[in-house]
């Protein structure tokens, strides 16, 4: 990736005309076409991922880990419905968290630093999809296939769900830290210092939720004030964040190996 | 020389924070008088005035806001104002809960 | 953004990266709200957070506090001498205050292991929750401070890699952890 191939674009502007034209044309000779795909599955994957969970599923914001047992099996049955839509849902579209990977690893691969941060990112957040993500959907619709199962199984599954949740952010701390270092280290500024340490700001959540492990009431347990509600907002922040670096590095991508240019008109804030 | 005379307003700058950190201290000392632990409104709100002042001090002379932009010295004045007051509105509220 | 070039001409610069400055500004504001919901429990049952700080020991809390305002005393110190070309000075004064931050991990980690000897626990009660999550959470910011010292000392050591707002951005975060530790020393140790 040493020489810098000048975008078609500059030599064949898109058509003006009507719409659809212009959309035809970019869909077969836009150079970034790609990375547009990705991007937009990303913002695709968001879209259903979240109202799945805290709508259909209502499994988010968690319910509470000191339920007795009667309590734990009527949330089950109030969702004997959604959970299997919406994990159903999500099951079928999980794999697209690989664009959102292969993206990110993709803004380490331009940047100026050894290929190994985008693979170990890669080979992360591929792993952590399964504790991140589906062991919970896996163990919740287990609990909803049979209503008439024994209670102390179907309390096992909701601690098993909500802790495997929750309780193994180690994966996404670790990752997150590799994106860090590789913006703050970086020399072809593909993304802002501020960015790197928002980076931070998200794997220290990590380390806040971990306790849940321990709490089973109070600000520290799965559903806790700091431990989900207070992380949901710094999560929150970062997932916005970074949807939009990645839209912004996409539109400044040159395809070459050195420092990505900065957008034209008074983008004068992308260092 | 401009570094010497800097380094004697370091200086007198962690003496001050020194003396601020002493002063709890003081105030730890004639709330407890008697044995018995209370809760205090007046010493919460002082010490979190305190702390504050405290703050704004490390900003504006270690962290070097005195010599920043006006933009750098407001932002930090208003978050040593927004951490005041949420601290106190969190107690006060959690005082009225009781 | 500039570097006082000129002495004689005292320009406004913003020390360090501005990049830092917003991650300390929401870094704060993350604590204030882990410190908000302190106070608000506090608030709620006293005599339950009065027993728990009663086992603490407030002149150990003075003295890490005194220790940590001279780390940054150190640090600040550091910057002044990097920034007119003292660099042995300035190398001298950042290793100082790594052996300052370390007086203090070495005392909260002591303070921890005779807390836990008393039988004051993580899930103890309420307070202690308070207490080891906060300090714990500090003492992680103060991990990363030794990690960002590094780079400062790495940086002042190499005159081919010298760099006053590499410098200066390390110094503000040392600064951060500094005054997070003045406002839960007061809210752990000496609220009421």
């Amino acid at each position: 990736m040493s020489t810098v191939m000048t975008p078609p674009e500059s030599a064949a502007a898109p058509p003006s005309g009507p719409v659809h034209r212009r959309i035809a044309w970019h869909l077969r000779h836009n150079p970034k076409r790609e990375l547009w795909l990705a991007w937009w599955v990303m913002v695709a994957f968001y879209n259903l991922f979240f109202p799945m969970f805290f709508v259909v599923a209502q499994v988010q914001p968690p319910p509470q880990p000191t339920w007795d047992l009667a309590t734990q099996v009527h949330w089950f049955d109030e969702r004997h419905l959604g959970m299997p839509i919406g994990f159903g849902i999500i099951f079928a579209i999980a794999g697209m968290t690989a664009m959102n990977n292969a993206l990110i690893a993709y803004s380490m691969r331009r940047m100026s630093v050894s290929p190994a941060f985008g693979y170990s990112y890669l080979l992360i957040y591929s792993l952590s999809a399964i504790p991140g993500l589906l062991l919970l959907c896996i163990a919740l619709v287990v609990g909803t296939l049979r209503p008439e199962r024994n209670p102390e199984t179907i309390g096992w599954l909701y601690d098993f769900a909500f802790l495997s949740f929750d309780g193994t952010m180690g994966v996404f701390l670790i990752g997150s830290l590799i994106w860090m270092v590789a913006i703050l280290i970086d020399k072809n500024r593909v993304f802002p210092k501020w960015f790197g340490y928002l980076n931070l700001c998200n794997a220290l959540t990590e380390v806040v939720v971990a306790p849940c492990w321990i709490f089973q009431r109070g600000v520290l347990a799965w559903n806790g004030q700091i431990a989900w509600w207070l992380d949901m907002v710094v999560f929150g922040v970062y997932q916005v964040t970074f949807i939009v670096m990645l839209f912004q590095m996409i539109r400044r991508e040159d395809f070459g190996s050195g420092p990505l240019p900065d957008l034209p008109r008074k983008r004068a804030n992308a260092s | 020389m401009i570094d010497i005379k800097f380094n004697k307003r370091l200086l007198v700058v962690w003496l001050v924070l020194s003396a601020l950190t002493l002063a709890y201290l003081w105030i730890d000392h004639s709330v407890d008088g008697g044995g018995s632990l209370r809760g205090s409104a007046v010493v919460t709100s002082s010490v979190i005035v305190i702390a504050s002042i405290k703050v704004r001090i490390i900003f504006r002379e270690f962290m070097e806001v005195r010599q920043a932009p006006v933009l750098l010295c407001r932002l930090t004045d208003a978050w040593v104002v927004l951490i005041a007051v949420s601290l106190l509105a969190c107690y006060f509220v959690g005082v009225a809960l009781r | 953004m500039t570097e006082l070039t000129d002495k004689n001409k005292r320009t406004r610069f913003v020390p360090g990266q501005p990049d830092m400055w917003a991650f300390v500004l929401f870094e704060t504001l993350v604590f204030t709200a882990y410190f908000g919901f302190y106070l608000f429990y506090r608030a709620k049952s006293p005599e339950l957070f009065l027993h728990g700080q009663a086992q603490l020991d407030l002149r150990i809390g003075v003295l890490n506090t005194l220790v940590l305002l001279l780390s940054s005393w150190s640090v600040a110190r550091c910057v002044q001498s990097a920034r007119v070309g003292a660099y042995r000075a300035a190398l001298r004064d950042g290793y100082l205050t790594a052996f300052l931050g370390l007086a203090f991990m070495v005392s909260k980690v002591l303070e921890w292991a005779r807390q836990i000897r008393m039988g004051n626990g993580f899930g103890s009660s309420d307070f202690f929750t308070y207490y080891f999550f906060l300090t714990g959470i500090h003492f992680v910011h103060l991990v990363i401070g030794f990690v960002v010292l590094g780079v400062l000392v790495y940086q002042l050591r190499s005159a081919a890699r010298r760099s006053q707002e590499l410098v200066e951005t390390c110094a503000t975060y040392w600064h951060t952890v500094d005054f997070l530790w003045v406002l839960i020393f007061a809210l752990l140790y000496v609220v009421r």
